[in-house]
């Protein structure tokens, strides 16, 4: 590394990446056709027998790893250019970036507590180094450390968890939690379990902890982003549901658990992004929403799995997965497209930005594809898998199954809401950055980047692929889906329905869309170029009709907040808006009067922020300890050494005095 | 038909919470005196004149006709303003109707008794909760009062919720929580309307000692 | 057989709009235009050339095309009573829904190309009014999914059937709920006037306020179309199963006519609710349609 140039450090990154990927990748696909790899090795006196596996769900997972890596280094190569002169910065970094890929890796593939833990925190430590790139400036480092210290929570939590387990099975090998969970009480594997979601669920970004997502995001350059909402996040995902795959029982309280966390995530998520006027932060509450899309998906499978019904299952499962990669790609896409626009404008702020259309084309075309995507609109992959886990829940409702109906009607609302949400969001996102004027003069003239935008198209590729094809990838995911719906030792009693029953009526559904979807294009189109051969004469350019009013101005256009203020007059309850307006004195002030609204998230203020601030408060008392003076220092280990000294021969005259008294 | 007359008893509720006005407000509870007329008129099994004849006056005569004139004229001699003032903010008010429905759905169906019909539990239910977050919600001191006459509707359908036949002390109970509340509001605001100019829920407050 | 529903959706919408000026005319005192005048309009808008702003870019000119599109994808899948409309799966009308907001998408982010504030305040109070709308209309489909145990639209119309009284009050309540929401997505009384020239108080109209000649004639007729759509699905709550083409036929051009004459009347003879009250009402239709759920817990006996 230090031997090479700063663009060479590029290309040499690129190379090992895609080496690890390819390797890695062909064992996935050959996971994901059926045959799954398993390796044994002694891996020294410590961690005793260490195996290494890779199924098919880990396949699944580890092909969505190797893509959005591969689309995050190219564009991350370019991104990184103005920094070329910095040469240990760069190597640094792309150091850390490889270190992360093989970690998490090894996280999916790894079967052995201390060794899973062990990747874990390696990539915890590369994640974090990678995320304060830009150390130069305060917020980044303090966004970087409220990631680290929860990421190490989420660590403390699994490592509850694994001693636990090993505690009592004596074994470090995952398996071993199954069968600790097939014998040990309901209530103390709810627990259990809890506890690995818990931490699961901090990586993941389920609310109530999530709060170090809106600030980590913004605070890291774009392609780290990228590759953190897209799977850094899933690291949380594969953890909870290869948790639920060692699971032996209990899946109805599981599944309701997972499915109302989820929902209040989803919508708590969206209402969130929909108030933030710095994109990253607004994609970055996205990727909550996202999760609990997606967790919506794991509980109605969970919920199938515990009723013994396969089309829930499947429908819930393979909803969850699809949404996954889904989420990979489109949100890897949407923060390429926001760091290529930060770079060429130097803000963050949505209120700042506008008519960039014209100076970025393509970018807007990105950008476009990725919030269509996002919002679930056909004919773009997010609808297939949002498509999945409603006819699962409507399934669960007609079948008149033995389950709460009124928690799969609140999923179902909750996913409407979710995706209604989402359109006003990503229509503000969009319309306000790209379309209209320039609300602020831009620093510099601006030009597409070519090279940058090849990550980006392929990404673009496969989620219409996604879209317009898609049973070639559920068939892709069913190995990984029947993991769960068919598991080993016999999860389903033979009466229950076959999984090929349920698969196959689904990939007629989903050629029905794919049929439609084509039909949908193919309408446009027609309807596109019979308004060509219609209009006759071209168009003529004018301005904007103002309603007569003859002097219009960028500042006259609708800003972000103005658009999304209905709503945020409705959830005020919800929000914690901080104001703070200049004083407005005589008729004709002075000068500009500035007014400011920030949105701040609530959930953080009573979570994080009290019992931070409690915390400073007592410790603060102790703070007449550290007054710096030697003598004082030195006076403390001799008052420590007496205590040390002291101790037994006190324990032992209060132990003879008690039995004086005892005697009395 | 009870089922009928019961969901739009319920869509009723929602309206109240819904609406800004307290000419609306008597105006649904008018509409609510008819509905339940006709509930009872339906669920009782033995129909003897006398009987019928109180039912007629206590649901149509009082909370159809009496009570909303009354109210109407403290609202004109008090030129109490045409708005109720909430605490809260009205689509709250709508999210909370809402949910105290759903809620009280869920409490009905923890009860496994058979002699009750559910819905008529439900709207009971709901119709007692939503009084309740009237009174809590508002701040002008003739909506406590409406809200009021709402949890008494709301005790009228759960007296047809556990038994066909309404027994006279239930309906005459009704009837004096009714009166006892109406004309001390009456006297109240007589009275104490000329000392306090608002009919403010705070200004209460200044009694304390 | 579907392609027969799809036609007759396609004519009625031709003759919808109209129906209700006229109405509107006649309870004025007026005489009013002819029923196939708004027809006459699109026809000549749609030959005449466009002007487009300088501020808009190419998305201002594909909207109005995928809007159209959209709409009509949407309409090939309401059905016709037992017989299905032309395309018909499990889960369509979440289909039928998202293919809807994707036309609305594209249409708000051609109201705020333009760089207006008159067309960013109609494309923000269009998404929040049809956000608000849509759990209603799943909480209903929901409820009939759980109520006929099928989902798709052709065996939900075709499986239901009204039989105790509770069940015709749910009818009733469905089909007003429905009728709400074409309200509210066609813009019109009493979420929105569209007679109104203020723009401050327009919702849809203010968005397209930009569009010219076929974009325009497109824009209008989608909004035809609609209404058109709607009225087909509200009619297939009358529709009973089994019955002969001709009467089915009758039917539901009798009930399209009915609505055109019952909005006409609703728009002669209601004021336009507040602004700001607007959102409140269009939450009413989710407690209406959870109210319907309840309902149909009830009927079926289950606990929760």
């Amino acid at each position: 590394m230090p031997i090479a140039g700063g663009r060479w450090k590029g290309y040499i990154a690129v190379a090992a990446v895609l080496a690890n990927g390819v390797v890695s990748s062909g064992i996935a696909i050959r996971a994901l056709a059926g045959r799954v790899f398993e390796e044994r090795f002694n891996a020294g006196p410590i961690l005793g027998e260490l195996s290494i596996g890779v199924d098919a769900l880990s396949g699944w997972f580890i092909l969505l790893t190797n893509f959005t890596l591969l689309t995050g280094i190219v564009y991350g190569i370019r991104y990184l250019r103005p920094y070329e002169g910095n040469h240990a910065r760069l190597g640094s970094h792309y150091c850390c970036y490889i270190l992360n890929h093989v970690a998490m890796l090894g996280i999916f593939s790894i079967r052995h507590m201390l060794g899973f833990l062990c990747a874990w925190e390696i990539m915890t430590l590369s994640a974090f180094l990678m995320v304060i790139f830009d150390h130069g400036k305060m917020e980044v480092v303090k966004a970087g450390v409220s990631f680290f210290i929860q990421a190490h929570l989420s660590f403390i939590f699994l490592t509850v968890a694994f001693i636990w387990v090993r505690a009592h099975t004596g074994s470090y090998d995952l398996a071993a939690v199954s069968s600790y969970l097939s014998g040990a009480h309901p209530a103390l594997g709810f627990l259990l379990f809890l506890l690995f979601f818990a931490g699961f669920g901090i990586k993941a970004g389920f609310v109530p902890f999530h709060t170090w997502l809106p600030y980590a995001h913004p605070a890291a350059p774009a392609h780290i982003s990228g590759i953190m909402s897209g799977v850094l996040i899933k690291l949380g995902i594969f953890g909870i549901l290869r948790i639920i795959l060692l699971a032996r029982g209990g899946y109805l309280l599981i599944g309701y658990t997972i499915l109302v966390v989820s929902i209040v995530s989803g919508v708590y998520g969206v209402i969130l992004a929909i108030v933030q006027h710095n994109l990253k932060r607004l994609l970055a509450y996205h990727s909550i929403e996202n999760i609990g899309i997606i967790g919506i998906g794991i509980g109605l499978g969970c919920i199938g799995l515990g009723l013994k019904n396969t089309w829930l299952a499947f429908a819930g499962f393979g909803g969850a997965l699809l949404h996954t990669l889904n989420h990979a790609l489109f949100k890897s896409l949407l923060f390429y497209a926001a760091g290529t626009v930060y770079q060429g404008t130097h803000t963050m702020d949505i209120e700042r930005l506008g008519g960039l259309v014209k100076r970025l084309p393509h970018t807007a075309v990105l950008f476009l594809v990725g919030s269509l995507a996002i919002c679930g609109l056909p004919p773009f992959n997010g609808f297939i898998s949002e498509f999945l886990i409603y006819s699962g829940l409507f399934h669960g409702m007609a079948a008149n199954l033995e389950t709460s109906t009124i928690l799969l009607l609140a999923a179902v609302a909750g996913l409407a809401l979710i995706g209604g949400l989402a359109m006003l969001c990503f229509t503000k996102a969009f319309g306000i950055i790209f379309l209209g004027s320039e609300r602020h003069p831009l620093p510099e003239p601006l030009k597409e980047d070519i090279p940058r935008l090849f990550p980006g198209y392929l990404t673009v590729a496969l989620i219409v692929a996604i879209g317009l094809l898609p049973t070639f990838f559920l068939r892709l995911a069913a190995p990984a889906i029947d993991l769960f719906t068919s598991g080993p030792g016999g999860r389903m009693p033979a009466g229950g329905e076959q999984a090929s029953g349920a698969v196959i009526p689904f990939m007629v559904t989903l050629q029905t869309i794919s049929t439609c979807t084509v039909s949908l294009l193919l309408v446009a189109l027609t309807v596109f170029l019979i308004k060509k051969k219609l209009a006759t004469r071209p168009g003529v350019r004018s301005s904007t009709w103002g309603c007569g009013y003859v002097a219009p101005s960028a500042r006259l256009q609708y800003t972000a907040n103005s658009f999304v203020r209905p709503l945020r007059k409705l959830i005020r309850p919800l929000l914690m808006m901080n104001k703070s307006e200049g004083v407005i004195e005589g008729i004709f002030p002075p000068g500009p009067i500035r007014s400011d609204t920030h949105p701040y998230d609530k959930l953080e203020a009573v979570l994080i922020d009290r019992p931070l601030r409690m915390l400073r408060r007592f410790l603060g008392g102790f703070r007449f300890l550290q007054n710096g003076s030697i003598p004082a220092y030195v006076l403390y280990g001799v008052v420590f050494i007496v205590l040390i000294l002291v101790a037994p021969i006190l324990a032992d005259a209060v132990t003879y005095l008690f039995g004086l008294f005892k005697q009395v | 038909m009870t089922n009928i007359l019961l969901i739009i008893f319920v869509i009723s509720l929602v309206h109240m919470g819904l609406s800004k006005r307290l000419n609306t407000y008597t105006s649904v509870l008018a509409f609510q005196g008819i509905l339940l007329f006709g509930v009872a008129f339906i669920e009782l099994i033995q129909i003897n004149v006398p009987n019928l004849l109180f039912v007629l006056l206590e649901t149509i005569g009082f909370k159809t006709i009496a009570i909303p004139y009354f109210l109407n004229y403290l609202i004109r001699r008090n030129k109490i303003t045409r708005e109720s003032d909430p605490f809260l903010p009205d689509f709250i008010s709508v999210v909370i109707v809402t949910s105290i429905i759903i809620c009280s759905f869920l409490l009905s169906n923890a009860i496994r008794d058979t002699h009750i019909q559910k819905i008529l539990f439900v709207a009971a239910l709901s119709a007692l909760f939503t009084g309740l977050y009237f009174i809590i919600s508002r701040k002008k001191i003739i909506t406590h009062v409406m809200g009021f006459l709402v949890i008494e509707n709301g005790v009228f359908v759960l007296s047809l919720a556990v038994g066909a036949e309404m027994p006279l002390l239930v309906n005459i109970g009704i009837l004096l929580d009714i009166f006892a509340s109406v004309f001390l509001l009456g006297v109240f605001v007589n009275k104490i309307g000329d000392v306090l100019q608002e009919q403010d829920v705070d200004q209460l407050r200044n009694l304390k000692d | 057989m579907g392609i027969l529903n799809y036609l007759l959706i396609a004519g009625a919408s031709l003759v919808f709009p109209g129906i209700i000026i006229r109405t509107k005319s006649l309870l004025s005192g007026r005489k009013g235009p002819g029923i196939f005048q708004p027809l006459r309009d699109v026809w000549r808008l749609l030959r005449k050339g466009a002007v487009y702003s300088e501020t808009t870019s190419f998305i201002f000119q594909i909207a109005p095309t995928v809007y159209f599109a959209s709409v009509l994808m949407a309409i090939a899948m309401i059905p016709f009573g037992s017989r299905g409309g032309l395309i018909s799966f499990p889960g369509d009308f979440v289909f039928f829904a998202y293919v809807l907001a994707l036309g609305k998408f594209f249409m708000i982010i051609a109201a705020l190309d333009t760089g207006s504030s008159f067309e960013g305040m109609g494309a923000s109070r269009e998404a929040l009014y049809s956000l608000l709308a849509e759990p209603a209309f799943f909480i209903l489909m929901g409820s009939f999914a759980l109520l006929t145990g099928h989902t798709s639209f052709r065996e939900i119309f075709g499986s239901l059937h009204f039989g105790s009284s509770i069940s015709y009050a749910i009818g009733v309540l469905a089909a007003f709920v429905i009728t709400l929401t074409a309200l509210i997505e066609n813009s019109r009384m009493p979420i929105d006037d569209p007679k109104t020239h203020l723009e401050l108080t327009m919702v849809h109209e203010v968005m397209i306020l930009d569009n010219s000649g076929f974009d325009l004639g497109l824009i209008l007729q989608t909004g035809h179309l609609k209404f058109a759509m709607y009225g087909g699905l509200i009619a297939n709550f009358f529709l009973t199963p089994g019955s002969e083409l001709r009467y089915s036929i009758g039917i539901f051009l009798v009930i399209q006519g009915l609505f055109a004459v019952t909005i006409g009347v609703i728009e002669s003879f209601m004021a336009r609710f507040r602004m700001n009250h607007n959102p409140q009402y269009i939450f009413t239709l989710t407690s209406m349609s959870l109210l319907i759920f309840l309902g149909v817990l009830l009927l079926l006996g289950k606990i929760v």
